[in-house]
């Protein structure tokens, strides 16, 4: 098993402590915007109650959006910026922005790490999150309301809980999708 | 959605992960038992203790391994008979059901006969573990 170098594990951490910042803000926009508005309480929205009232009793207002309307929501553009930004960690980590943020701005003012830390998990976890918004994204553009929110809001609490206690959820979750047979390959003989 | 509620929905969210975390610091590294589970040396790629083995479970994708892995390797060259063996689950999902681990890092506390006499999920707590040595 060969190890690739080691990376200063406060790293991940300072890049998690911006990510859930940013994933609390595209929550809270994701709660006032388009995804989670009833039609009708939209100033910019056309509606017609008459038509279909009597068949779904609660209308959402991304329902009946226009695609550009749902992708011009500002919780969708900002969990579009979080979402490249997790695939950036994933294809390039050595170049992704708050890891070079930290190296060149933090890093220089703390004392030297007590020990170096694997890249391959906050790099796996990373994956995790592109997935979750990705899905978040996909279906705020189909038109399914409250799944930004909730999409940003479930990556808010992983990164959230690796900035603040150092617990990797994308990490522990590799074993169970392994387990799952999602992940990892098939187990060899013994 | 008003911004009141949706900052009282976000505020919210933000109680309930530092709750989370704490209740996951609360449960991590504690000493379990360890059921009615035996450890099989022909899992472990190195030789068994003589009188304790800590066999950890890892993976590749796993943030906490290499810190439980110097501490109890530090133990194992501290202590008489007692041997530090780690097992690679990255490939190995028969194993994680076998031995029913759900989380990496996991340490077991084995006996002599194989009897797994403790187990601990997460990091384990530094006095946890060399009471469960001791009870060996």
């Amino acid at each position: 098993m060969t190890t690739p170098a080691g990376i200063d594990p406060r790293g991940p951490r300072f890049a998690a402590t911006i990510t859930s910042v940013l994933l609390l803000i595209a929550t809270f926009l994701g709660l006032i915007g388009i995804s989670t508005a009833q039609a009708g309480s939209f100033g910019w929205f056309a509606y017609q109650p008459l038509s279909d009232a009597a068949f779904t009793p609660t209308n959402w207002a991304i329902q009946t959006a226009s695609v550009a309307q749902r992708a011009l929501d500002p919780a969708f553009l900002v969990t579009v910026v979080i979402a490249l930004l997790f695939l950036w960690s994933v294809l390039s980590p050595a170049t992704a922005p708050w890891g070079a943020m930290f190296r060149r701005a933090v890093r220089p003012r703390l004392a030297p790490p007590a020990e170096l830390e694997d890249p391959r998990p906050p790099r796996f976890a990373q994956g995790v999150g592109l997935v979750v918004v990705t899905v978040g994204i996909l279906l705020h553009l189909f038109g399914v309301p409250w799944a930004l929110p909730i999409a940003t809001a479930a990556a808010f609490v992983a990164a959230f809980l690796n900035a603040a206690f150092g617990l990797c959820l994308g990490c522990q979750l590799y074993l169970l999708l392994q387990r799952a047979g999602i992940v990892g390959r098939p187990a060899r003989a013994s | 959605m008003s911004p009141t509620a949706a900052l009282w929905i976000a505020g919210t969210l933000l109680v309930v992960s530092v709750a989370a975390g704490v209740v996951f610091r609360l449960l991590d590294g504690r000493r379990r038992g360890g059921g009615h589970l035996r450890f099989d040396p022909q899992h472990a790629t190195t030789a068994l203790g003589e009188r304790v083995t800590l066999v950890q479970f890892s993976t590749e994708m796993c943030t906490r391994c290499p810190q439980v892995r110097r501490m109890l390797s530090a133990l194992a060259a501290d202590h008489d008979g007692l041997a530090h063996v780690e097992v690679d689950l990255t490939h190995r999902a028969d194993l994680a059901a076998r031995y029913r681990v759900l989380q990496t890092p996991t340490t077991f506390v084995v006996d002599r006969s194989g009897a797994v006499r403790a187990r601990f999920n997460g990091v384990p707590h530094r006095h946890a573990l060399s009471e469960a040595i001791a009870a060996v």
